[in-house]
């Protein structure tokens, strides 16, 4: 019984485990497509937030009318009266992608609706992504890692904070594309094949297509690179790994519109080129090394010392001139505010306005990462032992990746792939160490030959791996507790006959109960994930939910205010808001919008802001100028929604003040302090946005107490001169004013007035924001 | 050892533009026989106040080069056939490299795209050839099991990917 392992049952068993392996990987897809689908069930198949809608609305553009007319087309239903280039200013992976699945099950007959497509591809992606972490993992460290990384992916909630079914955004397909360049940059590296690296150079153009974050890409692979150059780590594989896709990756970048020639003249290609150039020259030396003779070769190196470091010299002075006489050093807005978190607050604010922006609190690691933030530095170790040039690329990545999240809570998408790649390392690890431990001090059992403990040893651990792994997809569906799970494990280890003597084992009941809590800490982990998955990321946001005593409250506010404009105003009637509800009007009301969240034109947005900030004639002056017919503002008062129009005013107010000097915070403060009570100035109290909001707000319960503010409003009765409200949703939330045209004819007025009042362009002159 | 090698820097940094770009070939890519033959005489010195002073040191520099270029030559004549072909492939593609860039600092970068896909696809196919000199290079020990009729099957999906990017690109 305890013979020689035959060749035959070794491959039996190679190809069991094989069968094996792929079948979990597809349990690992579908339990990354359903865990996705909460809020399908819970609400509805919709798409959520604010930059989904944009996406979607493209794509219903792309599918009715052909690549030719998206790829030039010009958009006049935003940014009135400028427009804006739809072609040169998107990203088209995502929407290309859809449109293509789209088309593809059209042509066979399955006929989904794009909204369909779009709100599902993510889910489909996000199983794919957990493919390529499977694929990276395993050219790092082995199979067992990357079963487990891939079904930590999977669940892990800051990804699915991003994917969830509806949240129809770039990063949906970009962390595949990430994940998956990565993989075929490693594979290219391991194996030094041509091919893989022209696959990494096309996966690299779907990255650039996809999501602005690919400049990660082009600068996390050169300083691994540099940092293999140095360690002395250089290969002819490293070359063959990097400088075609130098080559390649720029001239494919540059053929996406929108990053165009910026993929040779902005600075965060620039870490690139410098590295190519140094592969280069190290690759000569290790040549001319090969084929001199020691004595030789130090006259060569003092001679092209000499030489080069002057003409070096000389390339880097102009280099640097060129650099330093732009402001920014050649970095983008958003570039720089990664590299100094404080840039941005400091002269962008629009920038550091957008929540997404702002720095994690400690809180949002746990709940996004959650037991992968301990594991993470046992991979980093784990990574050492032995240091190899994939498990140094992944410790860098993961590296550079917390410091990015740290300034960024949105980059902790980023993050999330190498907390799992770390912590499937880590948990592989440790339970190889564990059943190894268990399996040479099982009594009574005699082994043969080193060669077949090791690979029992594998394919023990890789069935321990699997046990734990199918457990947990068990998990996801309502099962009870794990009580079985523990037992399953000793059974299985108890089963293989084989046992040694070994060194350096741990003690059999230290590894047994070890065991046991490594899988009640994935059990702990599993229960997050799901649970984040079902409360925390799956609300679509433009449908609001609340439980009282008396039942479930749906607040659909704002698709009824879109739904109104949609079918109550003119096709060609423009509707003014702040910049966040503009992506939502142009694709749900179809209305021409001012402003919307793409924030491209600073002073456009500032425009709309002081008109907010304004008294209501100055605002009215304004919004005519723009040719508005319509003013729509949020607001949370009645229900207690906090992510209303007054809460953000502040903002409404800095941007407008950092373009129109007239319009300056302080007035707006009592003290310091923002209020809308009867304490608040005299400037907050005229200003448009306090007058939309609280207009007949004293009419719902006689006191116009704000549940928000948590107040009653200081100016509580009033009348509206310029603006005359049209619609007001059932809870209050959304309320759309029209413009008053002027009047014809002024009564019992001066010639002064009459001349000021009777022509809307003299009016416009006088008051007119611009001069 | 420092001094006479800062001397004959002296001498040499006089002479400097006629072998700059030679040398900046060297240091690009492989060695090029070439330009070992052609710099084995450096009479050329034009440069008269430090002359008497640095014959000297220039002839035991001098010396050290000539032997190092003479090693070189020797060294590179040893390689096989087919590997100078290609390296003949990589000069070629640095030199139409070279004069484009040549071309656009004369007339302009106007259409820009036109010189970047130019330019790029002589870099990428002189890449591509040093990917495949080092695959099929039977001293390199890590590619002993590759075929190297397989590298060159990679060699020619590489270039073909490339030159789809160039012609779209090119405008």
């Amino acid at each position: 019984m305890a013979a020689l392992e035959t060749p035959q049952s070794s491959t039996l068993r190679q190809a069991f485990g094989n069968v094996l392996s792929v079948f979990i990987l597809l349990l690992i897809g579908i339990l990354a497509f359903s865990i996705r689908l909460f809020s399908v069930i819970k609400y509805e198949s919709v798409i959520h937030e604010f930059d989904p809608y944009f996406n979607y609305r493209v794509t219903q553009f792309l599918t009715k009318n052909g690549i030719y007319d998206f790829w030039n087309w010009f958009d006049d239903r935003t940014w009135y009266p400028l427009g804006r280039v739809i072609g040169g200013t998107v990203y088209p992976g995502l929407t290309l992608t859809a449109g293509t699945l789209w088309r593809i099950l059209n042509s066979l007959n399955i006929p989904l609706s794009v909204e369909t497509v779009c709100v599902f591809t993510a889910p489909i992606f996000s199983a794919f992504a957990s493919w390529a972490a499977y694929l990276l993992t395993k050219e790092v460290k082995g199979v067992g890692a990357g079963l487990t990384a891939a079904a930590l992916l999977a669940m892990v909630p800051s990804y699915i904070s991003r994917s969830v079914a509806g949240s129809y955004d770039n990063e949906a397909v970009a962390i595949f594309a990430l994940i998956f360049t990565f993989y075929l940059y490693i594979k290219a590296l391991n194996t030094g094949s041509l091919f893989y690296a022209t696959l990494n150079a096309i996966s690299y153009f779907y990255m650039v297509c996809s999501w602005g974050g690919y400049t990660f890409i082009i600068n996390l692979i050169p300083m691994h690179v540099l940092l293999c150059i140095v360690t002395g780590r250089y290969s002819s594989r490293l070359y063959i790994a990097y400088a075609p896709l130098v080559v390649l990756g720029t001239l494919l970048a540059s053929l996406v519109p929108v990053v165009g020639f910026n993929a040779v003249m902005t600075s965060e290609h620039f870490a690139s080129f410098l590295v190519f150039i140094i592969i280069h020259v190290v690759a000569l030396v290790y040549y001319i090394k090969g084929i001199l003779s020691p004595q030789m070769f130090k006259v060569a190196v003092t001679l092209v010392v000499s030489i080069g470091l002057i003409v070096c010299g000389a390339v880097l002075a102009v280099l640097i001139a060129m650099v330093a006489s732009s402001p920014t050093k050649g970095w983008s807005g958003r570039s720089l505010s990664l590299l100094d978190p404080t840039y941005a607050s400091k002269y962008i604010p629009i920038i550091a306005s957008v929540s997404e922006h702002q720095p994690p609190t400690w809180p949002s690691y746990f709940m996004d990462i959650n037991v992968l933030a301990f594991l993470v530095p046992a991979g980093i170790i784990a990574c050492f032992l032995p240091l190899s040039d994939a498990s140094s690329f992944a410790v860098l990545y993961i590296v550079t990746s917390v410091y990015f999240s740290g300034v960024m809570v949105r980059l902790m998408l980023v993050l999330a792939p190498a907390a799992c790649i770390m912590s499937g390392i880590a948990l592989s690890e440790a339970f190889g160490v564990f059943t190894r431990s268990i399996k040479f001090q099982l009594p009574g059992v005699t082994q043969n030959s080193p060669v077949n403990a090791g690979d029992t040893g594998n394919v023990m651990q890789n069935d321990v791996v699997k046990t734990e792994k199918s457990e947990d997809s068990l998990k996801e569906r309502p099962s009870r507790k794990n009580k079985k799970k523990e037992k399953d494990n000793v059974e299985r280890a108890s089963v293989v006959p084989k046992t040694e003597k070994r060194l350096s084992v741990l003690p059999l009941e230290a590894s047994v109960i070890a065991i046991f809590l490594l899988v009640l800490l994935g059990a702990f982990y599993v229960v997050h994930c799901v649970w984040a998955a079902a409360e925390a990321y799956s609300a679509p946001s433009i449908v609001l939910t609340s439980r009282s005593h008396d039942g479930l409250h749906v607040f659909d506010d704002f698709r009824e205010a879109y739904g109104w404009l949609r079918h109550n105003t003119e096709v060609d009637d423009k509707v003014a808001s702040w910049w966040d509800y503009g992506y939502q009007t142009t694709a749900m009301a179809n209305r021409t919008v001012i402003v919307d969240n793409n924030t491209w034109n600073n002073t456009h947005i500032a425009t709309v802001g002081t008109a907010m900030s304004s008294p209501e004639k100055a605002a009215w002056e304004i919004f005519n100028s723009l040719d508005v017919k319509y003013v729509l503002v949020v607001f949370g008062g009645l229900v207690g929604y906090p992510s209303d129009d007054i809460n953000k005013f502040l903002w409404m107010v800095r941007i407008g003040g950092g373009v129109f000097p007239h319009i300056k915070e302080p007035d707006y403060l009592r003290d310091g302090q923002y209020r809308i009570d009867s304490q608040a100035t005299p400037t907050m109290l005229n200003s448009l946005m306090y007058k939309l909001s609280y207009y007949r707000f004293v009419e719902t319960d006689g006191k116009g107490f704000d549940r928000v503010r948590n107040t009653e409003i200081g100016k509580k009765y009033f009348k509206l001169t310029h603006f005359e409200e049209v619609f007001t949703t059932h809870h209050w939330m959304v309320r759309i004013y029209k413009l008053k045209p002027p009047k014809n004819r002024i009564r019992g007025k001066t010639k002064k007035a009459k001349s000021k009042a009777s022509s809307k362009r003299s009016g416009t002159l006088k008051n007119n924001p611009w001069h | 050892m420092p001094s006479p090698v800062g001397r004959w820097l002296q001498v040499k940094a006089c002479g400097l533009v006629q072998k700059s770009s030679s040398l900046a070939k060297v240091l690009l890519f492989s060695a090029v026989d070439q330009a070992a033959t052609r710099r084995s005489q450096p009479e050329a010195v034009h440069c008269t106040n430090t002359q008497k002073i640095e014959k000297m040191g220039r002839s035991t520099a001098t010396k050290d080069a000539q032997a190092l270029f003479r090693t070189l030559h020797s060294a590179y004549a040893a390689t096989p056939t087919n590997l100078k072909i290609i390296d003949l492939y990589i000069v070629f593609a640095v030199v139409t490299a070279v004069i484009q860039v040549v071309y656009m600092a004369i007339v302009g970068s106007f259409p820009f795209n036109s010189f970047l896909s130019g330019l790029l696809s002589c870099v990428g196919t002189a890449v591509l050839a040093v990917c495949l000199r080092i695959q099929v290079n039977k001293e390199n020990k890590e590619f002993k099991d590759l075929p190297p009729e397989r590298a060159f099957a990679d060699f020619v999906l590489c270039n073909v990917v490339l030159h789809l990017v160039i012609m779209n690109f090119l405008g």
